[in-house]
């Protein structure tokens, strides 16, 4: 009984904890000029790059867009955040409180994924507002940007666990992941269509099943079972969450 | 139970050993210091003590309980003051010390009225509201020292703590330090100010090189070294060679110029004083004023880190 007081104690702690580093993101970071650029602008930029005089219709588009939104958005405060208080020796602060590593990675991705859940908005409103695009059904479109968000949250902070003082060097490291999973994830280019050689690629991106959830709202179907879109994200959430873990302790020698 | 026992413990940075074999232990609300010149080893130590760098090899304890095996159980029950004030610049006073109470589960009401509290001490409560970025660096020190306070550790860590501050910011932390002891904290802090540990410490490590070159109470150090008991003596005037004539004079192990005095290192007073009454006859000057010195802990220091030569160089000049 003890032990269980202990571990329900720890556990309070730990989510405690988890909870005042993303509100100390939130109050520091949000609001930096390049956050804003490579969270906010950026997806927009890609859209307008590469999805703009494609055929395709609104209902195909606006999903695309909150797809590849939550992408950026979601993975951009942790790459800039962890390097800046790396250089700042804020970082130690963390690393040296009476919580697991687990937690300091948990409390940095849910910066990245309120973030992301909030940046969400702006293509969901504008395709209702510009295009009329109707919603067949909420539930895949808000576990999609949930789930969504809280993956790529935790592949950021995985990404920032590099040990580098400067956000540069992350930000182009997590580019090199980033701009190819917008072609294979079935966002512009019909999961279909992709030529088999990236077929299997496909499979490996967690932005295909958090495409295909968002899709499903707006067109009513799925490539895949909803249940194992939910269920593959899921499955990277916890993986990039120990990978994070590992690296952390690993580059905190 | 001992606050802090190390045993054997070794960092390896690639080929460089920063700390090679050190074993030491700081009794229950002592304050502990750890001398030493730069890179002698003193943050690798603390690093490996709070748990954020990994030892190589060795093992260390605090409050019996090891610091690898049980790293978040015995962080609760520590404060740490690294040797960069580390803060953010983009939250008030007020918000790094509530943030930085939540990292250790202090209760709302319990971190507000320590909040307060610490903000008076450290004479910052006109300022918690002001944006940590206007700060002075004396202010931020203070801070961080109040962050390192907030869960009323039975350990405080402090690395270099007074290092580069103002004589206020000085008296302040140090005030805080003999408080903190009296109210049985244990401190364990690093320095390169002798005088510093000479005045706030119960027991000094000497470190060089990553190793510890003695460890006694700050007054226990000076005796092992009677050698470097020393005369200071001014005489009425100037007169050239005068530092030869002094070396010349039997027991006498060291001589320096100290602006218009000379000092004499001997490890027999009495017979150096007769020795240069009857110097000062011979030539023809009179002794204007002479006392004796017990060794200092800087010359404990020296002697211990053999950087004696720098130091030589820099307070002989004629
Ligand atoms: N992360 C690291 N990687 C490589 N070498 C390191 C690292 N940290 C410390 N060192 C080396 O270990 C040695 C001891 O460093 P440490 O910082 O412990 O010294 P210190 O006694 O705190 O010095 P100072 O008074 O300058 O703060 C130095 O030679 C330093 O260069
Ligand atoms: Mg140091």
């Amino acid at each position: 009984m003890n032990e269980v007081a202990r571990i329900h104690g720890q556990l309070y702690a730990e989510l405690h904890a988890a909870w005042a580093i993303a509100k100390k993101d939130i109050a520091i970071y949000y609001l930096k000029p390049n956050i804003i650029v490579s969270g906010a602008l950026f997806p927009l930029f890609m859209f307008l790059a590469f999805a703009v005089g494609k055929p395709a219709g609104p209902s195909v588009m606006i999903p695309g867009l909150i797809a590849i939104t939550i992408l950026f958005s979601a993975s951009s405060i942790e790459p800039v955040s962890i390097p800046i208080e790396r250089r700042m020796k804020t970082f130690d602060r963390l690393v040296s409180a009476p919580i697991s590593l687990n937690a300091v990675v948990l409390g940095e991705s849910l910066s990245g994924f309120l973030y992301s859940s909030g940046i969400a908005f702006v293509p969901f409103i504008a395709g209702m507002l510009i295009f009329g695009t109707q919603i067949l059904s909420f539930l895949p479109l808000v576990t999609g940007v949930i789930l969504t968000a809280f993956c790529f949250a935790t592949m950021g902070t995985l990404f920032a666990a590099y040990p580098t003082e400067s956000p540069g060097d992350i930000m182009s490291m997590l580019n090199m992941i980033r701009l190819p999973l917008i072609f294979i994830s079935g966002v512009f280019i019909p999961i279909e269509s992709i030529p088999s050689i990236g077929r299997i690629a496909v499979y490996f991106s967690p932005l295909t099943y958090g495409n295909d959830l968002i899709q499903a709202a707006y067109l009513g179907n799925t490539h895949f079972n909803p249940l194992i879109d939910v269920a593959m994200l899921c499955v990277f959430i916890l993986v990039f969450q120990i990978i994070a873990d590992r690296l952390y302790k690993k580059f905190n020698t | 139970m001992h606050a802090i026992e190390v045993s054997h413990l070794s960092k390896q940075f690639g080929t460089l050993t920063a700390l090679d074999d050190i074993s030491f232990s700081v009794a229950e609300g002592e304050t502990f210091g750890f001398l030493g010149p730069n890179g002698a080893g003193k943050t690798t130590t603390i690093r490996i003590l709070t748990g954020i760098s990994t030892p190589s090899a060795g093992t260390a304890t605090i409050f019996g309980k090891d610091i690898i095996r049980e790293t978040i159980a015995t962080r609760k029950q520590m404060g740490i003051v690294p040797e960069t004030s580390n803060i953010y610049d983009d939250l008030t006073g007020w918000q790094n010390l509530m943030f930085t109470a939540e990292l250790y589960t202090v209760g709302k009401n319990e971190r507000e009225k320590r909040g307060r509290e610490l903000l008076e001490l450290f004479g910052l409560s006109e300022r918690r509201n002001n944006k940590v970025h206007d700060f002075s660096k004396g202010m931020k020190r203070r801070l961080t020292l109040a962050m390192g306070l907030i869960n009323d550790p039975r350990l405080l860590f402090l690395d270099e703590p007074t290092s580069g501050l103002d004589v206020q910011s000085n008296l302040i932390i140090r005030d805080v330090i003999r408080d903190l002891n009296a109210r049985g904290v244990t401190v364990f802090l690093t320095t390169h100010n002798i005088e510093e540990a000479n005045l706030t410490c119960d027991r000094v490590a000497i470190i060089n090189r990553g190793r510890i070159a003695a460890i006694d109470s700050p007054e226990r150090l000076k005796k092992t070294i009677q050698s470097v008991q020393s005369i200071e003596v001014a005489f009425d005037s100037a007169a050239a060679g005068r530092i030869e004539d002094l070396k010349q004079i039997p027991k006498v192990s060291e001589v320096r110029k100290e602006g218009d005095k000379f000092r004499l290192f001997t490890e027999d007073p009495s017979s150096v004083i007769a020795a240069i009454m009857e110097y000062a006859k011979t030539n023809n000057s009179r002794v204007l004023s002479i006392s004796t010195f017990g060794p200092s802990l800087e010359d404990v220091f020296i002697k211990l880190t053999g950087l004696e030569i720098r130091t030589k160089g820099v307070s002989t000049v004629e």
